[in-house]
Parts: structure tokens; sequence; C-alpha cells
């Protein structure tokens, strides 16, 4: 499936969420990634996302069954492009 | 769900922040890769890595397979096996050692690789080509395996079948991308450069798929068991060629996707440059994510899933007895 996730943490904890997403989705802007998943990944993050949030911080993961059910416009770079091949 | 990634960029591959980081040495941007979702990594460029990756590799069981000089496969670093059974190995060798069982399988994996060219040119014979003539060679050469010819003769029917296989590219292919001969070591001309490189493409990804199982890949039944190559790879691999790299190489050059600006002409020899060997690893990275709907198994699986299903089939076979039918595109 096809996630979109955004945070919004501590100005000096950022990037431990930064850190997670970006074993599993690709980093498109300041506290956005997103990219094709499996479900036992997908809980997996959400788990690791879950434990490292303090009282007054938050993370919204959006799924989507396929990239293809969204409508998906970028304007300008689009990080995602070729992302499997370097 | 597990992708190959390939890195044509020279540059440095790196752990960073318990993911793989890609530094590339013209002062580009560094690209993260996510891990959890990496099968393998094909190294095309000149890269740069440490004990310190190859470990984190391994703990999350991903290969890197290597690329050398002339678009040569190179040889692969793959994680420790996850996999082991001595009982799987025995068995293994015991078909090998039986000269009848051993028949069988060389048998059934040509009967598969003449099944999945045969495919090949039924479906381009339907559109306007006339490539009765190589059907039926290939029929004819399906009808002369049997399980009690020697593996010299097994192997020659193959190669009989492949001759006639690649008679029907001149048809199926345009002009500029004439067959003559199939040569390699290197590719003399365009043609035989892709053939080349999508057998590579085909051959690494059949390894990582042999290891995902207990199988030893160096004991083959067709092949012969060579020294210094993973000659089951190349058995499984004959199956897979028509039906992931032949496929792709022509679509890309009916299409006008691949053309001769994409590869470079040196003395002896022609090899895709850069552009051209994106393209084509794009495209058949599309193509090993395609899915079909299984018979037996009752949902769909992709197309790189099914190297791993006969490499299972295989071992299932060996350890149980279970009739081992080699994979023959169904669909």
């Amino acid at each position: 499936m096809y996630v979109v996730m955004v945070y919004d943490l501590e100005a000096d904890r950022t990037q431990k969420a930064l850190k997670i997403g970006r074993r599993y989705l690709t980093h498109v802007q300041n506290s956005v990634l997103e990219g094709e998943i499996s479900e036992g990944d997908l809980s997996k993050l959400k788990n690791e996302i879950d434990d490292l949030l303090k009282p007054g911080e938050s993370a919204i993961i959006y799924e989507l069954s396929s990239d293809t059910l969204l409508n998906r416009t970028v304007y300008g770079d689009d990080p995602t492009e070729d992302q499997r091949f370097l | 769900m597990d992708r190959n990634y390939h890195v044509f960029s020279d540059g440095r591959l790196e752990r960073s922040d318990d993911t793989l980081r890609l530094v590339p040495d013209d002062d580009g941007d560094k690209q993260y890769i996510p891990i959890e979702n990496a099968e393998a990594f094909f190294l095309h460029g000149q890269i740069d890595f440490n004990t310190r990756l190859m470990s984190f590799l391994n703990d999350r069981t991903v290969a890197l397979h290597v690329f050398g000089w002339e678009d040569y496969y190179a040889g692969s670093v793959m994680p420790k096996r996850g996999q082991t059974s001595g009982k799987t190995v025995v068995n293994q060798v015991r078909a090998y050692e039986d000269s009848q069982h051993r028949r069988q399988l060389a048998a059934a994996i040509v009967k598969g690789s003449i099944h999945n060219m045969r495919t090949n040119v039924v479906y381009y014979n339907g559109r306007d080509h006339d490539l009765d003539s190589v059907i039926e060679d290939l029929e004819a050469a399906a009808a002369r395996v049997d399980e009690s010819l020697p593996i010299d003769e097994l192997m020659g029917i193959e190669a009989t079948a492949k001759k006639a296989y690649y008679r029907s590219f001149n048809q199926i292919l345009p002009s500029e991308f004439q067959l003559t001969q199939r040569e390699y070591n290197p590719p003399p001309n365009e043609i035989n450069s892709l053939i080349s490189f999508g057998n590579s493409l085909v051959y690494a990804n059949c390894v990582s798929a042999i290891r995902a199982t207990a199988l030893d890949p160096t004991i083959s039944y067709l092949h012969e068991p060579g020294e210094r190559r993973y000659s089951l790879s190349l058995d499984i691999a004959d199956l897979f060629k028509p039906v992931l790299a032949d496929r792709v190489l022509f679509r890309l050059v009916n299409r006008n996707q691949i053309s001769e600006s994409d590869f470079e002409t040196e003395l002896g020899s022609c090899l895709l440059n850069e552009a051209g060997r994106k393209t084509y690893t794009k495209a058949f990275e599309e193509m090993l994510e395609r899915t079909v709907e299984h018979p037996t198994l009752n949902r769909k699986v992709s197309y790189q899933y099914l190297m791993r299903l006969e490499a299972y089939k295989l071992k299932k076979h060996l350890l149980t007895g279970e009739a081992y039918d080699s994979f023959q595109r169904w669909w």
C-alpha cells in the first residue's frame, strides 16, 4: 500500500522521526515522507513512531490501498522520482 | 514487495541513521534508501563501501550484486545463510548422482525453457509476423525432449531450440537490430549486448531466489556443476530468460525506447551506456513487479516471486518426492 506520513515534534527532536521514517519511506519534504510499504512494515513503523512521541507531539499516517488512487501533483522537482535507480 | 535498487552513479554506499545512504562522488545530493523494503542492490557504477555496511546488510539480509567491466556479472556479496538444511543438500547431491533422476530434472528444465521461448514466438506470430517455421522448429525440439536422453543431448536440444528462437528475433525486431549470430565475451553488436545484459539480470535475480532457500546454488542438473559459478542459477535462469529479459528487449526496441545512441561501440565490443542501462533496468524492474494470478496459490504473485517459487518447488521435490514441473508460462 501507499502511505504519506507527516509529523510534528519538538524542534530538536524532529530528526528522530525522520530517522525512523527513512528506513521505510522516502523523505519528500520537511516532516513529510511517503512511499510504497507492506502491511507488515507499516505496523512496525506505526509502533516505532508511537513509542517515540512525547505528549504534545503528533504524527499522522495516511494510507491508500495503492498509489494509483492518489491524485498527486508535484510542482518543481519530484523527490520520489526514480528512487530505485540511483 | 521487496525491491531491487540499481546504483549507476559512482560514489560511496554507507550505513547512516540505521538505513542506507548513497553519497555520490560528484557532490550531488546524498540519497537515503529505505532499507526495510530492499531485496538486493545491483551495483553498476564504481562504489566504495566498508565492513560496517556489510554487517548491516547481513543483518537485514540484503544482497549486493556487482557488475564489473563491460557489464559482466562480477559476483555477489550475499548475507550469511538464513536457511541451512543439510538434508536438502544431501538430497540435492543424491539427485545429481542418480543419473536417471538428474535426467528427469534436466528434461523438465529444457521443456520449460522451450515452452517459454515458444510463448514469445506465438505472441509475435499473432502480430503480423510470420513465425510459423520457428514455432514448428520449437515444437519439434520440444517433442524430442525425453527423460531417457543423456544430459549433453538435452543440452543439444536446448541449443537447437535457442537457435531457432533467435532466428525469430530478426523478424520481431527492426532492421537496425539484426541478430546474425549470438555472441558474447564481449558482445559485438547492440542486440547481443542487450541479450547479455538482460540475461545477467535474470541470473542475479535467480541467485537471490535460490539464496532464500536452503538449496546449494552450485549443484545443478542441466548445466554441469562448474567451478566458481552458481550453476543452479543458470538452470533456473534458463526458464525465465524468455519471460523476463527477452520480452523487455522486444518491447524497448520496438517502441524505440532504446536506440543506437544508447550504446558505446569500441573495437570488437558494443555495450549499453549508462542511459541505455538505466532504461533497460527500469523496464526490467517494472516487469519483475508485474503480477499474475497463480493457479494453485489462489493469489496474485509477482514475476520476481515466481523465481522464488521455482526454487521452493525444486526443494520440495527433492525433499518429499512431489513431482517437479518446471515453470511454464500459463498466461
